[in-house]
């Protein structure tokens, strides 16, 4: 069984029925490799046995061919066709094993059993769920065998946390959706200085900003293009009434509008988002209601009050438009999340656009039921918190990719607040003999006797590309680190450090959470489990110095900066433990509870 | 929860209690007992509402001998609804835990425009309009007329409502104006009249406070509560303002030119009554002389605004003979417009007393006090008399003869301004005459000497001996409660200096500093990127908030403040406010989080509430202006002075006056971030004006005692690292219960111990 490797011919076929391609197998523990007789041909397989789900054979005997068929985890098949079925099995067995080595789920049902307290029956939906979970994570799944096996935490424990992750019907929780992006577009034009010309940059994503922001832009633009204008000319025209907008000058903008009712459209207040805006909104918050009942606010009654509104003539007040309301508008429109999810022709995004708004502002029921949302969230909101019990609310899980990608982030974060740059960080490949560098050096120096120091020493313009050069490269680790998601501090870690780090990561995580939500101590039981905790967290610390210590010497600094937070997280916990025990030892006499 | 206090069940829907909220019911009750009025102080965030609502509720369920009715009185609508949901909450544990029988009927009152359903007249742009509307559809001559007429339009609300009759009732429950709407729809009746009906018979009503002091709406609204009422004002700290507000006139050139299109209109229409119907105005003349000013009950429709003057002091006899006939009333009103334009004329400020005024007017145009007085009845009656519905016309004429009856009732509590432009802007001529009252004990009076108990209650009531005087009542209770917290959870901070070290301020030499500016908008920064959910700014003004935050986008801040958090934006502009900060509350419900700019002096900051999640962090971009010697307050001291015989070097009152004006901005804007003692929020001043002692000691006292030395003079990286140690603090675990020594939390059976005397309540 324990073959280092089975080297087999086979022929790799693409399904059953295909004739194939002849072949040599190997398989070792982690891997498989086809290499195909023919050199020229292209089908050449290395797969990995970790992504390998589960394998399927023919019978025995029967006057089939002798198959093996291997299935990926994303549903892809390798189908082998063997010599013989001696031959089949050899591999069928050691390919067996390898998945029962890479698959942890088998060693985890049969270790179930071992697993130390466990104080409550699980059903079996629940352990199944539990292992599920597992399997498809597999940093849950080092952080549950450190950390159970470890005798740190109880499984209870580790899960009672998960205890969301567990609620697998998540379907009546609403969906996470994706907004827009959260920037103005604001017309930054581009002039070349030289002319009078100004340029505008649109992308669909803005047009497609424009015409949720603005639905008077929207229907413009349904009536106009292309009966009317062109595309390019409408654009043209909405980007003049935005360049005369940002000039701030309402007389000149009510001027060109006389002239020009196409632009007038543009430059004008627009008239449905006030319709729109008549929405219902939270009673609580609906400061239009009070003026209902504002009596002393009667035109003239009551005393003055001190803002002052400014006065503006009349006829220029429809192109008044103030940089507030966009400001409103356009978070509104962010928050409302994307409505149209592809990003077609303009047209279509504008029909789309205009759909859904009508859709919105039509919709008797959709009012109905917000109606009751609002009054729901306003009884909930009523309740003290708490003088009542905790109460779960259905808020849309946060799920963001890649959990690391918001680990680098805050790293990158962290980095630049520290304001301090990291040093160089390309490696810098020479190899020289100190012979040589001797010989080289030596070189120089009579070199500079014979000919005397050159004036200046160096010429302008080396030096400047090599200030000009660092310059870059201190400043690239601190502006570059979190925007570009390929050159994270991680990344650039030799790989070794870098796992270690993740896996040192999560693991504080988890300890931490359960640390701190085991305050405040009230029974023995969470009593020994902090002590368990603090004991486990302990022996972390002393590794996190390790890592430090042991990366070269280019990496230290930004290690020591990753590494920095988790310590101080670790102190944090310590300190307070510390701080409790003692609370606890000089009252112990009278409160065997304790209190924090 | 159920505990006793003396000899009342109170039912208590939580299973935990303050200890705060137990003492303000025992309080309460005495108060109740003693049948007089109270003055109660508790910092926010420690449910006072449904303290004082579960008290009032229990004590009429522990006593069903002796009903008592509730008014609760809110300064706005959305605070009426806020309360309205505690009751609710309230109401369904009272009636889980005692069945039917602790069924009540609640429900709150607005105006038309916040209830009519009727979709051709809610549609109108404001209140007046509104109430106009209805008026054209439910007059009591319009309706009369579509009975003869089927082509004038009626309102099929209102008349299914007047055909129900007396079987127009609501179930028992509790009613928001969203619940009223939607009853009327369902039942096809009017839910304002429905609701103005039943407010006669309904356990608990929630109104405005103008329904109760604003004479001129109390008169039609309020009139037939009985003694047997608890009025509760709720954050009653600007009670006096609105006292003063509700018998105070302004007239401005505007005005006086309405009331001339006013009058005329007024004269056509009595010429074409002449030719078509003289028996009318005969009629009307008879009344007038028979001493009827009204003609005896009025129909619901018809009630307009009410007289201007307190019920006490509106005189019941005949309107004088020269006003009767209403050509003559039409020239009296028509001579007294001119005359205010003519005052209205001057190049000096003036001030005077209303006696000076009358008797100018008196020697002047020949109008004498007692017809001044009767203006307001004469012009009320002969627009029912011209049978005139579109009132939201003549809103000009009525403000002339609300100011005729102020002037002509009261000689003493009011004077007489008259300044040319407004001080702010000297070369922008904008004469205005105000008849501003002084006397705040005057409008709430008749409240103090209609019902059995009035409590007056706020978080911020200090100094809390003041209201006595100046609303001029005894209270039979009166006391102030701390807040005790379980730890440290609100953590003030001055900031004086940006991340350059160079000062920040809004003081006129560096407000416009483009550094200052760009260190506020650094500040602002570095908090999105440290705090959770949503961050409240205050700037003092709309103009410096507009500024800022457009040198701000230009500069690109705004930009990366985005990219942490969505920003929204208080406008002049109510509608849209209030969309925004809906959007807001949604923003910081869904995890985004968001930053609202607001004004200090603005509506947002007077009544929203940014507790919890809501408002983590509360920034103060500099000092608020203060206006505080405008020459209505410097009167109004001047008054306080002479009648209360304070002496010139004791500025008790002068000083409380002032400062509690800049106390309240200060606490309106930041005091509204907790809730409940789980709560926690921060807040920032920054401005190196607040190190200063004497500016910051106007802060409420409870900020105060957390601000911490360490804390009085920070850079904004300083304030990022303590908002950093502050958050992580609260993030963790605690007891809530208080443990050490104070308790901050009672159960039940904490309760009963004290009750049976076993433990004192310490705290």
């Amino acid at each position: 069984m324990a073959d280092k490797q089975v080297v087999k011919r086979a022929k790799y076929k693409s399904s059953v029925k295909d004739p194939g391609v002849a072949g040599v197998l190997k398989m070792r523990m982690e891997r498989f490799v086809f290499v195909p007789n023919d050199p020229t041909s292209a089908t050449k397989l290395n797969v990995e046995f970790r992504t390998i789900k589960g394998h399927k054979f023919t019978k025995e005997g029967s006057s089939k061919q002798a198959l093996l068929n291997l299935t990926q985890d994303q549903g892809e098949n390798y189908i082998f066709e063997f010599d013989s079925f001696s031959d089949r099995d050899a591999c069928r067995e050691y390919v067996a094993t390898a998945i029962a080595h890479h698959s942890e789920a088998g060693r985890l049902v049969n270790e179930k059993s071992n697993v130390p307290v466990s104080n409550e029956q699980l059903s079996r939906a629940e352990t199944e769920r539990r292992i599920k979970l597992l399997q498809e994570n597999s940093e849950l799944q080092a952080l549950h065998k450190q950390l159970v096996f470890g005798g740190i935490l109880t499984d209870d424990e580790f899960w009672a946390t998960r205890k969301k992750l567990l609620d697998h019907s998540d379907s009546r929780k609403p969906k996470q959706r994706l907004a827009l992006k959260n920037e103005m577009w604001s017309v930054k034009p581009l002039s070349d200085g030289q002319s009078n010309r100004v340029t505008f940059n649109l992308t669909p994503e803005i047009i497609h900003q424009i015409f949720a922001e603005k639905p008077a832009v929207r229907q413009a633009y349904l009536n106009f293009v292309p009966n009317k204008m062109t595309e390019k000319e409408f654009w043209t025209k909405y980007s003049r009434a935005e360049y005369l907008h940002s000039t701030k000058n309402v007389v000149a903008a009510a001027a060109e509008a006389a002239e020009d009712e196409e632009l007038a459209v543009f430059l004008k207040q627009d008239d449905m988002l006030a319709n729109e805006a008549r929405r219902k909104v939270d009673p609580t918050v609906d400061m239009k209601a009070d003026e209902g009942d504002d009596y002393t606010h009667l035109p003239d009654h009551g005393l003055l009050g001190d803002e002052t509104k400014d006065v503006l003539e009349s006829q220029y007040k429809p192109y008044r438009r103030s940089f507030a309301q966009d400001l409103n508008q356009h978070a509104s429109v962010v928050l409302q999340g994307r409505l149209v999810d592809e990003l077609g022709d303009t047209r279509s995004v504008a029909e789309a656009l205009a759909r859904t708004k009508q859709a919105e502002l039509s919709d008797e029921i959709s009012n109905r039921n917000l109606e009751k949302e609002l009054s729901d969230k306003i009884c909930r909101m009523a309740e003290i918190e708490d003088l009542q019990g905790p109460r779960d609310t259905a808020v849309a899980p946060l799920s963001i990719k890649d959990p690391r990608d918001y680990f680098d982030s805050q790293h990158a974060n962290a980095l630049k607040a520290l304001g301090d740059a990291g040093t160089g960080t390309k490696p810098l490949k020479s190899s020289v003999s100190s012979s040589k560098a001797y010989g080289s050096l030596r070189d120089l120096v009579s070199e500079i006797r014979g000919t005397g120091l050159s004036d200046p020493i160096m010429s302008h313009d080396v030096a400047l590309k090599v200030l000009s050069g660092l310059t870059q490269n201190i400043s690239s680790t601190r502006f570059h680190l979190g925007i570009n998601p390929n050159e994270s501090v991680l990344n650039r870690l030799p790989k070794v450090t870098k796992e270690e780090l993740l896996h040192h990561w999560t693991s504080i995580q988890e300890l931490l959470k359960h640390f701190w939500s085991s305050y405040p101590i009230t029974t023995k039981y969470l009593y020994t489990k902090v002590t368990r905790l603090k004991d486990a967290m302990s022996q972390v610390y002393p590794k996190l110095q390790e890592i430090k210590e042991s990366v070269q010497s280019d990496f230290r600094h930004q290690v020591s900066l990753l590494v920095h937070p988790m310590l101080q997280a670790l102190d944090a916990a310590f300190a307070h433990y510390e701080a409790d025990a003692q609370r606890r030892s000089s009252k112990s006499g009278e409160r065997p509870n304790g209190f924090t | 929860m159920k505990f006793q206090i003396e000899d009342v069940t109170v039912y208590f829907p939580y299973d935990n209690i303050y200890p705060e909220q137990y003492s303000y019911m025992v309080e309460l009750k005495r108060a109740l007992d003693a049948k007089g009025h109270c003055l109660l102080e508790m910092p926010t965030g420690t449910g006072k509402t449904i303290a004082l609502l579960s008290l009032i509720t229990s004590y009429v369920l522990s006593k069903p001998s002796n009903p008592v009715k509730l008014l609760y009185c809110t300064r706005t609508v959305h605070e009426m609804e806020k309360t309205l949901a505690e009751l609710r909450f309230l109401h369904n544990y009272q009636v889980k835990h005692l069945g039917p029988s602790a069924r009540i009927l609640a429900l709150g009152l607005s105006s038309r425009k916040n209830l009519c359903v009727n979709p051709s007249v809610v549609s109108a742009e404001n209140r007046d309009s509104v109430d106009a509307s209805c008026r054209k559809l439910t007059a009591s001559w319009v309706r009369a007329m579509a009975v003869e007429n089927p082509n004038i339009p009626t309102c099929e609300f209102f008349e299914n409502y007047e055909k129900a009759a007396s079987d127009a009732v609501l179930p028992p429950g509790v009613y928001t104006l969203q619940d009223l709407r939607t009853f009327g729809k369902e039942k096809g009746w009017c839910p304002y009249f429905l609701a103005r009906h039943m407010v006669q018979f309904a356990n608990v009503v929630v109104y405005s406070y103008q329904y109760l002091l604003d004479p001129k709406v109390a008169g039609i609204i309020s009139k037939e509560m009985q003694r047997e009422c608890v009025v509760v004002f709720d954050e009653a700290h600007n009670i006096d303002n609105v006292c003063i507000e509700a018998l105070s006139v302004s007239v401005r050139r505007q005005t006086l030119e309405g009331a001339t299109r006013n009058l005329s209109r007024m004269s056509q229409e009595i010429e074409r009554l002449k030719a078509t119907d003289a028996g009318r105005l005969r009629a009307e003349y008879n009344r007038l002389v028979e001493g009827l000013a009204q003609r005896g009950n009025l129909p619901l429709g018809d009630a307009w605004l009410g007289n201007p003057a307190l019920p006490d002091d509106i005189l019941k006899e005949a309107v004088p003979g020269n006003i009767r006939r209403a050509e003559h009333f039409l020239s009296v009103l028509r001579r007294l417009v001119q005359y205010l334009k003519g005052r209205l004329q001057t190049e000096n400020v003036e001030k005077e007393g209303p006696v000076t005024f009358v008797a100018s007017i008196n020697s002047q145009i020949g109008i004498d006090q007692k017809m001044l007085r009767f203006c307001y009845d004469r012009l009320h009656s002969l627009m029912l008399t011209l049978e005139i519905t579109d009132t939201d016309e003549f809103l000009h004429i009525q403000t002339i003869c609300d100011l005729a009856t102020l002037v002509g009732t009261y000689t003493r509590g009011f004077s007489i301004i008259i300044e040319p432009f407004d001080e702010r802007m000297p070369h922008i001529p904008d004469p205005v005459l105000q008849l501003c009252c002084h006397d705040a004990s005057l409008a709430i009076k008749p409240v103090f000497e209609r019902f059995q108990s009035v409590v007056i209650t706020s978080g911020t009531l200090s100094p809390i001996d003041l209201y006595p005087r100046l609303l001029n009542f005894n209270p039979v209770v009166s006391r102030s409660f701390t807040m005790s917290l379980t730890r440290d959870c609100i953590c003030p901070m001055v900031l004086t200096r940006g991340s350059d070290q160079l000062p920040v301020s809004t003081k006129y030499d560096l407000r416009s500093d483009p550094g200052v500016e760009k260190n506020y908008g650094k500040l602002l920064l570095e908090m999105v990127s440290v705090v959770p959910d949503g961050i409240v700014c205050f700037f003092v003004s709309y103009s410096y908030m507009d500024g800022i935050v457009n040198s701000w986008h230009e500069s690109g801040i705004l930009k990366e403040i985005m990219q942490h958090k969505l920003v929204f934006i208080e406008t002049q502009d109510v509608v849209e406010t209030t969309l925004a900060l809906d959007n807001y509350r949604k923003a910081c419900d869904c995890g985004r989080g968001a930053v609202f700019f607001s004004v200090a002096r603005g509506k947002v900051a007077e009544g929203i509430d940014f507790d919890r999640h809501y408002g983590r962090l509360v920034i103060m971009f500099g000092v608020p202006f203060q206006y505080t010697l405008s020459r209505i307050l410097l009167a109004r001291l001047e008054y306080l002075r002479e009648t209360f015989q304070i002496k010139e070097g004791d500025f008790l009152t002068f000083d409380a006056l002032v400062n509690s004006d800049i106390h309240r901005q200060a606490a309106q804007c930041v005091g509204r971030v907790i809730r409940s003692k789980a709560d926690y929020g921060m807040m920032i001043f920054a401005d190196k004006r607040y190190s200063r002692h004497d500016k910051r000691s106007k802060l409420p006292s409870w900020i105060l005692s957390h601000l911490r030395d360490a804390h009085l003079n920070l850079s904004t990286d300083m304030a990022v690292h303590i908002a950093r140690e502050f958050l992580r603090r609260m993030a963790q675990p605690y007891d809530k219960t208080g443990g050490m020594g104070k308790r901050t939390l009672l159960s039940q059976d904490d309760l009963e111990k004290i009750a049976n005397g076993v433990e004192d309540l310490a705290f």
